[in-house]
């Protein structure tokens, strides 16, 4: 079994993306559990088709105790037998988040999601390792790759490196591994050479190269992946490109993360005279 | 708002009322005298009973301050923790730094052969990895590679003490396994004996596998450590099952729990990985619960029940027999923790007693099915009702509108029996203020010699009490 | 070994030995042999963060505040906020009596809590808090006051326990305190006591009138009423024609707290406790505050002449007619105990006051201290602890179980007095032991009621005939 974590900023495409690459996966025959590691719990609904599902600290909520629910009531299944769970959690402002995605999990473990037959399990993270409890997904005996979805637009990038340096703590005392830049076009120009040369400052790899394509949106309208709305679409191939690079992959790195300045340097030296712009870009879509 | 302005009747009687019952049974948010503790607490108990072991918590060093406090105050022994002291830049930053430091002294200074690690609440939210940090301690040289340091995480606001006992036994079990099995079993049976703060019962289970000449591993024995013999010279770490005892474990014939609620995980994962029959009996109070362990014993090891302990059994059964009459027919109000609880309405059905409001502060709503099913097989249980989750002011109004004649309980229960007037036996933790009760057994044939004592001497000693001189007489 | 500033620093030295260096450079700053002239510290450090690991006595800010300061209050509900650890463990057990109808309209007896569960620290608490506030207000009408008492996870995920108690003292019209006392604030218990002092001052004192006024009325802060101390006090108070308007918070009414800056002079016991306050009401009232101490007769006596100048020439005499009538009964306590008591030696580690208040009670006995320490003080305790003692004693301060320990073996004390976490440590050892939070399960001390109490105690556990069997006779 191998468990992965899917890092990025928020609004950059993540459970999207993962949702997509799950249903490839799924095509291919393997067994893939998803579990939604966001209060939003929107990690899961293409899969299942449907609104949002009930979420493991809303039931939690209604029963009183976590003691008190079961494994069926959590787990879903969806399209192509995908095991889904969402952590669910409050709204923001109040309450404590990280602690929702510990109980989750924990809850999962417990009771015995985890089967043996299971080929994949995806962790779906929201934005950033604030606190603990974000970075539970990747501690010990759990996920040991990580992926960061990312864009060639500066904050997303940000967003990258500040993840990587996450990882880099708990890589140094466990097994935890950076596995890949996952870039999801933002149409920013020189996008793929931009990403290369920070996912070569991080140490690792872009490890595919998403192009922008409105089937994906057309799909989600109908609470669907691509996969399944619309197999032919050039976009699919896409998805299923990624699952079968994240299949081969064998590139496993502790990152190197760099300092803003760095980052900064990088951007101009790509040409950015509308950096502002852009992070003016990323400000409207955070 | 208030009742006065509705009727006149003085709060102290209106509290008593159905009224007031319905109202107190209604409250969804406050909890009034629970009977249950967190799970840090539960886990330095697991950890206590195994050789030269220090229980050690990772969070606000208060917490630690309490539980000693209150183990102390029950056993009237040392109880020593130790605690990683976080504060509020701990919480901020993450306690990494105080528990390498922690690991560092607590090593240093009290040379335990074992550190078992567990966490308060403080550790919990902020989502402290333990597993990356003892990792870090180990490798900036805090601790000797060797030292074992098995940790669990026991978040205080989920489950009670006793899922906090059952995480810890299962780390520090799963810790020591590691590795160790081998093809061949023993002979050897362990022996889980699950939250119980009575040591005379660890004694008298080692007496009923002493008779049967059966070798055994309890996991873990802390009758030592909690009922030390005084010498003159203070002994950090009084006896205690050996650690290579405990690795060997694995290696066992089988595993039995005298307790299920207390060791769901731990038994789950004995299962999983000794790769051995685990069995967790209902604890055994009573004689149908005695008598099932007894015949698992000797069905797991394939030995006779020895004559002694068919002797026993005799003895048991003839005090039942004598003291029938002052227990039989008679109401009674049990609270404790599950298994406990279920074991002394096993036996209040056992001996025709009529066990009526039983009330469980950490029992889900599987247990209270349980208790359903045992209350519906005896006569006896027609008008028992399990209340899971409530607590003792709960216990307390159905006490007042539903008088029975015995509180069977923990000290706890002292103000809702002094209410009611009527005796209470106290059974479970915390005893705080009779002295001695917890070193006698309350398992095995000879603990119900013992509860015969307790509730039907309790019984006497209230007639006496109230009898006038017409009916004061020698002979009860 | 004699008592000299130079063994007692080799002691200490040799006990610092074991600690690994960063630590002992810390603790060695808070262990020093007394200079009774110094006039400061001496260098010695106090209040200041726990090492970790090291098993610090130490509690937590929510212990001074939910267990020292608002606990007390008799006609208020203390809910401890958050998990049930916290309140379960401070449950009944510092025994501060109260008067009234337990659960009726006297709540010191009883736990309330809002038992945190997992969904609580992921959504928040805030709403739930709410109704908890307008069911405990329901259900207990005669409360006067509901004390929020905040746990560690509460300051984590952010609840504004401010606001509710805000909304809720409106709608409910009854004083509603928050307590922001989570137990990873400040270094120790002490941060609560000023947390709570404070939540006093902002929400509770000056909000009540005192209708009839006189010349003769006093507060008397920081007595808890262990055991009944403050009853005994303030009976003495009173024969010395003082009138107690307020207790704080010893059998407290917290309408009494609300007026007690109509006082005409504060008289302060647990100054460590309570000095905050009494700070406050002498800059914002004028008020004078006066140190006294109620342990044994020859401070009781210096205290009443103390108390009795600050009025006028008839509470003088009386103070000297209370003195005259009860000074010859303490004699005839003292002929009793103190031949079997006389220059017997004594080490004390405790928490506020007591360290140095009970002093003066041992050497009415004849016996004499040989060391002293606090768990939580601060310098200007340990300036008015100097002068008490003899120079060399050795001074301790958050005195871990490690050093506390190798004092004991260096120094052998007749009697040591201290806490339950200490008591059954020495005991083991065979050395006499008196608990001086509690008074042991007896009291009260405060007083001459008290100091006869405390003098047989004393006498009993130094000259139990148990203490003979420790050695078996053949053992050499």
């Amino acid at each position: 079994m191998r468990q992965i974590a899917i890092y990025g900023k928020g609004g950059i495409g993540k459970s999207t993306t993962s949702q997509n690459t799950v249903a490839a996966l799924a095509e291919m025959g393997k067994h893939v559990m998803i579990v939604g590691c966001d209060p939003k719990a929107d990690a899961t609904r293409l899969i299942l088709n449907a609104k949002a599902q009930a979420t493991v600290m809303d039931l939690a909520r209604e029963s009183g105790t976590v003691e008190d629910l079961e494994l069926d009531d959590v787990l879903m299944t969806g399209f192509k037998g995908i095991k889904c769970a969402e952590s669910g959690g409050p709204e923001p402002g109040v309450g404590c988040a990280g602690r929702g995605v510990i109980t989750a999990i924990n809850f999962l473990e417990e009771n015995g999601a985890y089967t043996p037959d299971l080929d994949f399990v995806f962790y779906d993270v929201l934005g950033d390792v604030v606190c603990g409890g974000f970075a539970m997904p990747i501690r010990e005996n759990k996920a040991q790759e990580i992926y960061i979805v990312t864009s060639g637009e500066m904050m997303a990038m940000y967003a990258a490196n500040n993840i990587a340096r996450g990882i880099l703590k708990y890589a140094t005392s466990g097994s935890v591994r950076l596995a890949g830049l996952i870039c999801n076009s933002r149409m920013v120009e020189k996008e793929i050479e931009l990403i290369e040369v920070l996912a070569k400052r991080l140490s690792t790899q872009l490890i595919h190269y998403i192009p922008r394509d409105n089937v994906v949106q057309r799909a989600e309208l109908k609470k669907q992946t691509v996969i399944q709305y619309y197999p032919d679409a050039h976009q699919a191939n896409e998805y299923r490109d990624l699952a079968k690079k994240i299949v081969e992959n064998k590139n496993f790195v502790v990152p190197t993360p760099i300092t803003v300045d760095e980052l900064e340097d990088l951007l101009m030296e790509y040409g950015f005279m509308e950096i502002d712009e852009s992070v003016e870009q990323a400000k409207v879509a955070v | 708002m208030n009742n006065q302005d509705k009727c006149p009747m003085p709060t102290e009687e209106w509290i008593n009322t159905e009224e007031y019952k319905e109202k107190n049974f209604a409250r969804k948010n406050l909890v009034v005298n629970p009977a249950k503790g967190c799970q840090p607490f539960g886990a330095i108990f697991a950890a206590c009973g195994f050789e030269g072991t220090m229980p050690f918590v990772h969070g606000s060093q208060g917490c630690v301050a309490y539980f000693r406090n209150n183990f102390s105050r029950h056993f009237r022994e040392p109880f020593s923790t130790t605690s990683t002291s976080m504060t509020e830049d701990a919480a901020v930053f993450g306690g990494q730094a105080n528990l390498i430091e922690g690991l560092k002294n607590t090593y240093t200074l009290y040379k335990p052969k074992m550190i078992a690690l567990s966490t308060s609440c403080i550790a919990e939210v902020i989502g402290d990895d333990l597993n990356a940090f003892i990792n870090n301690a180990r490798n900036k040289q805090a601790i000797p590679d060797e030292l074992p340091t098995p940790f669990a995480s026991t978040p205080s606001f989920v489950g009670s003490h006793i899922t906090g006992y059952d995480n810890m036994l299962k780390g520090i079990l799963s810790y020591l396994t590691k590795d160790k099995k081998t093809d061949k079993k023993t002979d050897k049976i362990n022996i889980i004996p699950g939250f119980d703060t009575h040591v005379g019962n660890l004694r008298e289970i080692k007496r009923i596998l002493n008779l049967f000449g059966v070798e055994y591993t309890i996991l873990a024995d802390n009758t030592e450590y909690l009922d030390s013999p005084l010498t003159g010279e203070f002994d950090m770490y009084p006896g205690g099952t050996p650690l290579e005892e405990t690795r060997e474990s694995i290696n066992n014939k089988a595993t039995i729990a005298l307790q299920r609620y207390s060791t769901k995980k731990t038994i789950t994962f004995i299962e999983k990985f000794f790769e051995h029959e685990a069995v967790a009996l209902p604890m055994p109070i009573g004689i149908g619960a005695t008598d099932k362990l007894v015949m698992e014993i000797s069905r797991i090891t394939g030995k006779e029940i020895p004559k002694e302990i068919e002797d026993d059994r005799g003895r048991a059964v003839d005090s039942m027999t004598d003291a029938h009459q002052y227990l039989h027919g008679k109401r009674y109000a049990v609270y404790g923790d599950p298994d406990i609880v279920i074991g002394v309405v096993s036996f209040l059905l056992e001996m025709g007693g009529e066990p009526v409001h039983i009330l469980c502060s950490n029992g889900t709503k599987k247990f209270a099915k349980e208790v359903e099913v045992i209350l519906e097989s005896s006569p006896y249980g027609k008008e028992g009702k399990v209340y899971p989750g409530k607590d003792l002011w709960h216990l307390r109004s159905l006490l007042m509108t539903d008088p029975v004649d015995m509180l069977i309980g923990t000290s706890y229960g002292k103000f809702a029996a002094r209410d009611a007037d009527i005796p209470l036996v106290r059974i479970g933790y915390p005893i705080v203020d009779r002295i001695n009760l917890h070193r006698y057994p309350t398992i095995g044939y000879q603990g119900i010699i013992n509860l015969i004592t307790w509730i039907a001497n309790a019984f006497l000693e209230k007639t006496d009490r109230l009898s006038d001189d017409e009916h004061f007489e020698l002979m009860r | 070994m004699e008592i000299t500033k130079e063994n007692t620093q080799k002691m200490i030295d040799e006990v610092l030995e074991a600690y690994p260096e960063k630590a002992r450079k810390k603790r060695a700053r808070h262990l020093i042999p007394n200079d009774p002239d110094a006039g400061s510290t001496c260098g010695l450090r106090s209040n200041i963060k726990c090492i970790p690991g090291v098993m610090t006595s130490r509690g937590c800010a929510y212990a001074g505040s939910k267990g020292v300061v608002w606990g007390p209050v008799r006609d208020v509900i203390n809910i401890s906020h958050g998990p049930v650890g916290c309140g379960q463990y401070s449950w009944g057990n510092r025994r501060n009596l109260t008067s009234g109808k337990i659960g009726v309209n006297n709540f010191g007896m009883f736990h309330f809590t809002s038992d945190f569960q997992e969904k609580d620290i992921v959504y928040g608490g805030d709403k739930n808090l709410e109704q908890l506030l307008r069911e405990t207000r329901e259900l207990f009408p005669d409360a006067k006051g509901l004390i929020i008492e905040s746990e560690c996870p509460i300051g984590l995920i952010g609840d504004d326990i401010e606001a509710v108690a805000r909304k809720m003292a409106e709608e409910l019209e009854i004083f509603v305190v928050p307590v922001r006392c989570e137990g990873f604030r400040g270094v120790s218990q002490s941060l609560g006591h000023h947390i709570a002092n404070d939540s006093v001052r902002d929400y509770v004192l000056g909000k009540r009138e005192l209708k009839e006024k006189t010349p003769y009325d006093v507060a008397i802060i920081g007595d808890y009423n262990i055991a009944g101390d403050l009853w005994a006090s303030k009976k003495l108070f009173e024969e010395m024609g003082l009138r107690v308007i307020a207790t704080w918070t010893g059998d407290a009414s917290i309408e009494d707290m609300a007026l007690t800056n109509h006082a005409k002079v504060i008289l302060i016991h647990c100054y460590r406790s309570m000095n905050y306050i009494a700070r406050h009401m002498e800059d914002k009232y004028g008020l004078p505050w006066v140190e006294y101490n109620f342990f044994g007769p020859t401070k009781i006596k210096n205290s009443i002449r103390e108390v009795a100048s600050f009025f006028d020439d008839s509470i003088k005499e009386k103070g000297e007619a209370v003195i005259a009538k009860y000074d010859p009964l303490m004699q005839k306590v003292i002929e009793k105990y103190r031949p079997g008591l006389e220059g017997k030696k004594v080490m004390i580690f405790v928490g506020g006051l007591r360290p140095r208040h009970v002093v003066g009670a041992y050497e009415d006995l004849g016996m004499e201290v040989i060391g002293t320490g606090y768990e939580f003080a601060h310098s200007d305790d340990y300036e008015r602890t100097f002068p008490e003692l003899k120079e060399g004693v050795i001074i301790f301060d958050d005195a871990t179980q490690y050093e506390l320990d190798e004092f004991v073996k260096k120094l052998k004390p007749d009697l040591v007095g201290s806490g339950i976490k200490e008591k059954y440590v020495y005991q083991k050892m065979g050395i006499p032991f008196r608990q001086l939070h509690s008074w042991d399960y007896s009291g009260p001390y405060h007083g001459y009621d008290g100091f006869s109490i405390f003098a047989r105690d004393m006498d009993m556990a130094i000259n139990s005939p148990t203490w003979g069997f420790v050695k078996a006779p053949w053992k050499k």
